[in-house]
């Protein structure tokens, strides 16, 4: 071991030399080197079979897993969001205040209708007044969804009333499940809470018929007011 | 099984390992700490060592690393003067092997003078001078040249001595230590 610099050779030599003979050596316990030695053997002990823990959990886990087989059937399924559920209810109070407080003023509905028009943002340049089954016995503007628009209002022979309301909703697309092919026309029929609605998009406006009429029979009544309304009424957003 | 035997031999250096680790961070149980840790380690990397070459110095480069990386930075937080050297000069071993009189003083003044060395000066002087490695196998460890080692031990056993001569330990040219 060389000791460095020409004149101290013999002092660093010393210094090294009561290092070894005098310095204390802290040579392990045995008690830590019995805990030592039982921290790093148990690694390859443990590999010669599966942990004690593994048979029981594996077999809850099958027993888990057969439960929620046999279960799932009968477990309420989580339903994908519904873009419409939003526009459907609030259509429907639309509605529903039609019904309670509207008034069936079919005569002042010309005079009216240019300020609903102007009011509501959108313009029809043709409108269904009705026939010998319904009649338009009122319009109004309206506001849904954070939105302005218009609601006609009909009364069929039966008494019943179907509203008509027409809002923009340029990015709102109608899913494909539901449409129903009426006529030369597919659009979307729900029914939710004893209401009938039939929903379609023309020139970026939603457009929905929604009446109280739920039975088959009924059902096909506002089937008809659709293809009347549809056919006869011609609305476009107000520039 | 291969890492029976590897851990077989290489618990045939644990004293050595213990003491290394003993005088780097001045506490027992740190220091069977870092020899445990120094174990897992060189377990976890036996694959990384080549049979035929010296496994002590191997595992004294993983202890010194190892105490580098998680003893050192604390060491460092607790008590460090401007030069790196750590303050204040109360013996850190208990039970250091004590004697009777005179023999005891003397170890307690080289274990106070040696805890008071850098870490770079006295891991290559307690591996070349107390454990014997050669200075090959202790620049390996110390991850610089042979001549860097050299260099190092030399003014560790200046500063060594310097720190002794303070405590009027300094040994004299028979070898005894004796007490100014």
């Amino acid at each position: 071991m060389p000791d460095g610099a020409d004149g101290t050779h013999d002092d660093a030599g010393e210094i090294g030399r009561v290092l070894r003979q005098r310095l204390p050596r802290h040579a392990a316990s045995a008690g830590f080197r019995t805990s030592l030695a039982h921290v790093l053997t148990p690694a390859p002990a443990r590999r010669a079979g599966p942990p004690a823990w593994l048979a029981p959990a594996a077999s809850a886990l099958a027993m888990a897993l057969v439960m929620v087989l046999y279960l799932a059937p009968s477990l309420p399924k989580v339903a994908p969001p519904d873009p419409l559920g939003p526009w459907a209810n609030a259509v429907l109070n639309e509605h529903a205040r039609t019904v309670l407080w509207g008034q069936s003023r079919p005569d002042v509905v010309p005079a009216v209708l240019p300020w609903v028009m102007d009011e509501g943002g959108v313009l029809l340049s043709w409108v269904f007044t009705g026939d010998d089954k319904i009649q338009l016995v009122n319009a109004y503007p309206m506001y849904l969804e954070g939105r302005r628009g218009i609601e006609l209002a009909y009364q069929d022979a039966d008494g019943h009333t179907v509203t008509y309301l027409i809002l923009p909703a340029p990015t709102l697309a109608l899913p494909e499940r539901g449409r129903v092919q009426i006529d030369r026309w597919k659009p979307l029929v729900r029914t939710e809470n004893g209401f009938s609605m039939i929903l379609w998009k023309q020139q970026g406006l939603l457009c929905v018929l929604v009446s109280d009429l739920v039975s088959e029979s009924d059902l096909r009544k506002l089937k008809e007011y659709f293809i009347k309304v549809r056919s006869s009424s011609e609305p476009y957003p107000h520039s | 099984m291969a890492d029976e035997r590897f851990l077989q031999q290489a618990l045939e250096h644990l004293d050595a390992l213990h003491n290394l680790a003993v005088y780097l961070t001045r506490n027992g149980s740190e220091a069977e700490d870092l020899v445990q840790e120094t174990y897992v380690r060189a377990l976890r990397f036996s694959h990384r060592f080549e049979p035929g070459t010296h496994l002590r110095a191997w595992l004294f480069q993983i202890l010194r690393n190892t105490f580098l990386t998680f003893y050192r930075l604390r060491e460092r937080e607790s008590t460090v003067s401007e030069n790196g050297v750590p303050e204040g000069d109360s013996p850190m071993f208990h039970d250091a092997p004590g004697a009777d009189g005179e023999r005891s003083g003397i170890h307690m003044d080289l274990e106070r003078a040696l805890v008071r060395l850098p870490e770079e000066f006295k891991t290559p002087l307690l591996l070349a001078e107390v454990e014997g490695l050669p200075l090959e196998d202790v620049a390996r460890i110390m991850d610089c040249p042979v001549g860097t080692v050299k260099s190092r031990i030399f003014r560790a056993k200046e500063r060594l001595r310097g720190i002794l001569k303070d405590y009027g330990d300094e040994p004299t040219s028979t070898g005894d230590a004796g007490r100014g």
